[in-house]
């Protein structure tokens, strides 16, 4: 017989799930320190002795009622009986709060089993558990002290999990008042009644006492005649009541040593201070990608460049045909070798933000940037897809996910893709180099400054024209700041090499074909007039809309319009457009500099150029997961617009501005 | 009183919660209950706060500050 359970991780937020999952099944998922980095189901696999143990990973969730998407992912996964045993993992460091979802999950009468985390904070602060009374109180759970980060009792978790299965264990839950007690029974008979099969009758009477919706629909028949009272408040109050006790029991020394974060608080979200921090923080970032990216960045060049000749040589000498050797070296390696030198630059900022994201410092943004938001009518915990979306567009509209409110969600889905992602630099850095010189970081960077302010007017438009008044109900818990870790770090960053260069490898590598074919050829085959084909004709007919922006030049529009699949491509059309095969800084910069001048390609140009490349349509990863999250395909291609217009509109007037003044 | 007119490192037990039912629901699950302990640890011009409650810090939007009724905790400052 097949020996299999299938184990869910539930917890508060930011209690260490995911650590814990991929400290078993070796997954490689990210993890970072603020509420809400799981937003969707995860699986994978442990082996304890002849067993093959099933896990899950689950968004965190504060109680089993559900009010975000997030939320509503692990209620759903639990109730739905997909899993055998719960594996409740408790921030010890946080008890208090985290046991009322224990509570919660003790009564739906499934095995439980404590996995007790961060024991050594619990220690580092002078307190103590006392992990003989915790299981008596708990109607003899498994308590497992775990530490998810540094790996330890883990197997004891497993142990006591097949242990847990196997055995029969009494069901315990909460006794409430003698009140409430009697109404529960009163239900219960109710239920067991009129629905004969019905699993764990208590659970749902008291779902039902506390008006818990979806359950209230399900069990419709037994409201009929007897409409319930709301007893949520009473029964949230004895549960905290009988926390508060039992932490009596179990917890010495409380809070004797947790004012770091306190002292670290009043500096980081000042009233005054707060923004200007957040943006000198965000202007490190930016230096070390853009500085210290740079300086390594001349050396993968070096290195493509030699690969570059190597291959080039290599065909001639076996007399390769003059198209195949054309394809490999003007389109494959001067595309996908160009955007390879953008590595390091991508390395760093990668890892400043996986560096604030495990600080403890990511919560704080939306708190500090609040009073911004709560102008544009939004919450300040919008802006957290917003800083993500530093990263990449993808994750940041999925990690929406955490906004309650439906109205917030789409407006900061729209306006996420205006932040610089990483996807961008690359335009960035080789046109703000090529025509700013000794002024090409402040040029990148203001980039990066007139993302976020359009799209902070762009969601005061919006508020103006709905005119739904902002509820402002910012809600977030601000985790304790902690050093980041070198693992959780390196999972981070790790992921995001491997993203980029899996990209450079399939849509790069495409496109850069793509893009090779579309100029060589003609409808009359290969041609050697570039102006004759495919791609000048696409380009020149796209460049009458983009003329007005100073982007009317054949070869600019058909890179815009290749940035489609990913924003990278826009440089690597570049390459690929100008023949620039050997990327080394000197060559290939004063020569595409000289060709780009040819076609009447100024610093103007440059600067719109960036600008719609900053605010026009996200790549197709993203309207893609755009798609996904609002399923509406009217809302995806409204967005899609939006943005074309928005970049279009935005560079004309700088454009024809910049033409006059400079 | 209103939380939102409280002042920072001083503890306050709430009174009531005079909020849309769904996030009186959601703040009672985080154990933001009557009689609960709340500490004042940073505010803003804008009337978000940070609070501290059964251990856990919180950054709350301004609706939710001036829908907190609470008072102030006798002969305690701090925790």
């Amino acid at each position: 017989m097949k020996k299999e359970i299938k184990v869910g991780f539930l917890g508060n937020p930011n209690c260490g799930k995911t650590t814990l999952f991929n400290a078993f099944t070796g997954a490689k998922l990210k993890v970072a320190n603020w509420p809400g980095v799981t937003v969707e189901k995860k699986e994978g696999e442990a082996k304890y002795k002849d067993w093959t143990i099933k896990l899950i990973d689950l968004p965190g969730i504060y109680s089993l009622s559900s009010y975000s998407i997030e939320e509503k992912v692990s209620r759903n996964c639990i109730l739905n009986d997909e899993v055998d045993v719960i594996i409740n993992v408790v921030d010890a460091a946080a008890l208090e709060r985290n046991l009322y979802l224990t509570l919660q999950l003790l009564e739906l009468g499934k095995p439980v089993v404590m996995a007790l985390n961060m024991m050594d904070i619990i220690e580092e602060r002078g307190m103590e558990i006392d992990l003989h009374r915790m299981p008596e109180v708990l109607g003899n759970i498994p308590v497992v002290p775990v530490s998810a980060r540094k790996r330890t009792g883990l197997d004891v978790l497993l142990h006591a999990v097949v242990h847990h299965y196997q055995e029969e264990s009494e069901e315990y839950s909460l006794k409430y008042s003698q009140e409430i007690e009697n109404e529960i029974s009163k239900i219960k008979s109710k239920l067991v009644k009129f629905h004969e099969d019905i699993v764990n009758p208590r659970w749902h009477a008291i779902k039902l006492l506390e008006g818990d919706e979806e359950v209230k629909e399900k069990y419709a028949d037994i409201l009929k005649n007897d409409s319930i009272i709301d007893y949520e408040k009473k029964i949230i109050n004895e549960k905290y009541n009988y926390i508060e006790d039992m932490i009596q029991e179990v917890l010495f020394n409380k809070e004797s040593k947790s004012a770091f974060t306190d002292k670290v608080d009043e500096v980081l979200t000042h009233k005054i201070w707060g923004i200007p921090i957040f943006l000198g923080i965000m202007g490190i970032v930016f230096f070390l990608t853009f500085f210290i990216g740079d300086l390594l960045k001349g050396r993968v060049e070096i290195l493509i460049g030699w690969f570059s000749d190597f291959i080039n040589n290599y065909l001639i000498s076996i007399g390769a045909a003059n198209w195949l050797k054309s394809m490999i070296v003007d389109g494959i390696i001067a595309g996908v070798g160009g955007i390879l030198t953008f590595l390091p630059n991508i390395f760093i900022l990668f890892l400043a933000l996986a560096l604030l994201e495990d600080s403890g410092y990511m919560a704080r943004v939306a708190y500090i940037m609040d009073g911004i938001m709560g102008k544009a009518g939004l919450s300040g915990k919008a802006f957290l897809p917003m800083v993500l979306g530093f990263g990449c567009s993808v994750p940041a509209v999925m990690a929406t996910r955490s906004l309650e409110n439906e109205r917030d969600r789409k407006k900061t889905i729209l306006l996420t893709p205006f932040m610089s992602c990483s996807a961008k630099l690359p335009i960035y850095i080789l046109f703000a180099n090529m025509f700013f010189k000794e002024h090409a970081m402040l040029v990148a960077f203001s980039l990066y400054v007139w993302g976020v302010v359009i799209a902070v007017i762009l969601a005061l438009i919006i508020g103006k024209v709905d005119k739904i008044k902002n509820s402002n109900t910012l809600l977030i818990e601000l985790p304790e700041y902690k050093q980041p870790n070198v693992r959780t770090i390196g999972i981070y960053v790790w992921n995001k090499i491997e993203d980029y260069l899996t990209k450079a490898g399939t849509t790069i590598f495409i496109a850069s074909i793509i893009m090779w074919f579309i100029l060589n050829f003609n409808m009359n085959g290969m041609t050697e007039d570039v102006t004759s084909s495919f791609g000048a004709m696409l380009g020149k007919g796209f460049g009458v809309i983009l003329a007005p922006a100073g982007l009317g030049m054949w070869q600019v529009a058909v890179a815009l319009i290749a940035g489609l699949s990913a924003k990278e491509v826009v440089v690597s059309s570049f390459y690929v457009l100008f023949g620039i095969g050997s990327v080394s800084e000197a060559a290939g910069y004063s020569q595409l500099i000289l060709d780009l001048n040819q076609i009447g390609f100024g610093a103007v140009n440059a600067y719109s150029l960036m600008i719609f490349s900053l605010l026009y349509t996200p790549c197709i990863a993203t309207i893609a997961t755009i798609k996904k999250e609002s399923n509406s395909l009217r809302y995806t291609v409204g967005v899609v617009l939006l943005q074309l217009f928005v970049a279009w509109l935005i560079s004309v007037i700088f454009y024809q501005t910049g033409r006059i003044l400079f | 009183m209103k939380i939102s007119e409280g002042k920072i490192h001083v503890n306050y037990n709430v009174v009531e919660l005079q909020l849309d039912p769904v996030i009186r629901r959601r703040l009672e699950a985080l154990g933001i209950t009557e009689g609960s302990r709340i500490q004042i640890l940073n505010k803003k011009r804008n009337g978000a706060f940070i609070i501290k409650t059964r251990g856990t810090r919180w950054a709350i939007g301004k609706q939710i500050s001036e829908g907190i009724i609470c008072r102030e905790e006798k002969n305690e400052k701090g925790n």
